[in-house]
């Protein structure tokens, strides 16, 4: 209890309205269901957006929340270490894994490529086809009679009609 | 407290950080699980982009937005009661700390209960790590197996050992005996006959579906997946519809028996999806409820809640900010982001 008196007692309550911060992050998170829910043309919009909603919060959380924003320089040497090796760890699998110019020589991409072969040429329209229906799938367990007919990857007969133009075009893919 | 500023003085002089020992433990500790959960997310990033074709249709990966959207906000709605109830203990109000808490703890609890509809959902739709069928041969086998399991399941292949050993007994039992063995069977045989019909589809069915693998087997092929590859052959998405159709048809036709047996499904990557799903969201899981323990101790105080806890209440209250800091980032990535 002494060190209680070294002062981090002062900061421990600075002048932040912590109800603000809970709305911000409230409106923040209904932020992020809209921008998923509206399907936005372009997924790498939604998903930078998205992401950035998420750095956002975050930072409310740890600012305020956490009250990093009150404590002294020791958060600095505490956590950009950890923050710094942990980030490195995602940086150097990337160029190799999710990033490599070559797509990994797993059997799914042999499966992948006949799926695009045969029913079209970009992966939004097949994402977009579900995404029509992300309104209707309130209960996780309860549609299990709407599972066969539909949006597996290897089915999908509305998409047939499409198949012979764009199979020229996805087999350059 | 009173000597606080002679106190002050003294402390000046120490090593160390002027913050409790047990706060600077718990964001040491807090450091650590930042590479924890870094090293998975950011495996499960690199994983993501790394496979063209994940699934990301909701109907696929039973992942709900609205189930997701509902936890986040129930976590943040707890945080929000965290930090209340630690600047009420601060401020020695310990009743209203109390209630805080206890909303903490009931949030925590729905939050592990809305989780648990999101796994029930998957393990009903066997969304398990090397459960998921990733090609037709596989879908195949486990329509298969499943159908096999429904036969056997009704006791069909134990009857029929038994009809046989019976008609052996009878054949050498005495003639007060014989009554007996001869009614049941008679039960025999009806049971039989009942099942007979649905045992004898799923045979037809084995063979048809044995005969398609063997196909699946020659498309795999080096030679014919580029034929097929260049002239958009349309013959491949007709082999896996007329599996789900057959199997559809035997499930419509015996309902009794074949109600349980799970369509077939392909799900591109769905094995490494629901790996890495169940990885992260398990090990938050684990998160929220060491944190409802902790919550815990403060609550078995009751009444006696004093200001010896106010450490207690603050370090317990940044690992639960941790995990929701966690959940902030589980959201978007596992339930809206699409890495094309």
């Amino acid at each position: 209890m002494a060190y209680r008196d070294t002062g981090h007692e002062d900061h421990s309550h600075g002048h932040v309205s912590y109800i603000a911060v809970f709305f911000a992050l409230c409106i923040f998170t209904g932020l992020s269901v809209l921008a998923d829910v509206i399907h936005l043309p372009n997924t790498a919009v939604k998903t930078v957006i998205v992401m950035a909603i998420a750095v956002a919060k975050a930072t409310c959380v740890m600012l305020f929340f956490m009250h990093l924003k009150f404590e002294g320089n020791w958060k600095y040497i505490l956590l950009a270490p950890t923050t710094i090796l942990a980030i490195g760890l995602p940086i150097a699998l990337m160029p190799d894994v999710a990033t490599s110019y070559y797509i990994s020589d797993v059997p799914q991409k042999y499966d992948y490529e006949e799926f695009m072969a045969v029913h079209g040429h970009h992966e939004g329209e097949a994402h977009a086809e579900g995404d029509h229906h992300a309104g209707d799938a309130h209960e996780e367990g309860e549609h299990e009679h709407t599972e066969g007919d539909d949006h597996n990857s290897h089915e999908g007969e509305e998409h047939e009609e499409h198949g012979g133009t764009e199979a020229a075009e996805s087999s350059e893919e | 407290m009173s000597h606080s500023t002679s106190h002050q003085a003294g402390s000046n002089l120490k090593m160390g950080l002027p913050i409790p020992n047990s706060k600077l433990g718990m964001w040491l500790f807090l450091g650590t699980e930042i590479m924890f959960f870094t090293a998975f997310i950011g495996s499960y990033i690199v994983l993501r982009m790394g496979s063209q074709g994940w699934p990301s249709d909701p109907h696929v990966t039973h992942i709900n937005v609205f189930l997701g959207g509902t936890n986040t906000f129930v976590l943040i709605v707890s945080s929000y009661c965290v930090v209340v109830a630690h600047e009420s203990m601060s401020k020695k109000n310990f009743k209203r700390a109390l209630k805080f808490l206890w909303v903490t703890t009931c949030l925590g609890f729905v939050f592990m209960g809305i989780k648990s509809v999101e796994y029930y959902g998957k393990i009903s739709h066997r969304i398990l790590p090397g459960m998921i069928a990733e090609n037709d041969w596989q879908a195949t086998q486990m329509a298969m197996d499943d159908f096999d399991h429904a036969v056997e399941k009704t006791g069909y292949s134990d009857m029929k050992l038994e009809l046989g050993d019976l008609q052996k007994e009878l054949a050498a039992a005495e003639e007060d005996d014989k009554a007996s063995i001869e009614t049941r069977i008679e039960e025999l045989q009806k049971s039989i006959a009942a099942i007979d019909p649905f045992a004898n589809a799923v045979k037809r069915f084995k063979a048809e579906a044995k005969k398609e693998q063997m196909e699946y087997d020659l498309q795999s092929g080096e030679e014919e997946l580029i034929a097929s590859q260049v002239e958009g052959d349309s013959e491949l998405n007709f082999e896996p519809l007329s599996l789900t159709g057959s199997v559809q048809a035997l499930k419509g036709k015996y309902p009794d028996y074949a109600s349980h047996v799970h369509e077939p499904h392909v799900i591109l990557y769905g094995n490494i999806f629901a790996s890495t799903y169940f990885l992260m969201t398990g090990f938050h899981a684990i998160h929220v409820i060491v944190g409802l323990i902790l919550f815990a101790f403060v609550l078995k105080q009751g009444a006696k809640l004093d200001e010896t806890w106010t450490d207690w209440v603050e370090n317990s209250g940044l690992y639960w900010h941790f995990v929701d800091l966690v959940w902030i980032f589980l959201f978007p990535l596992l339930y809206i982001v699409d890495f094309t």
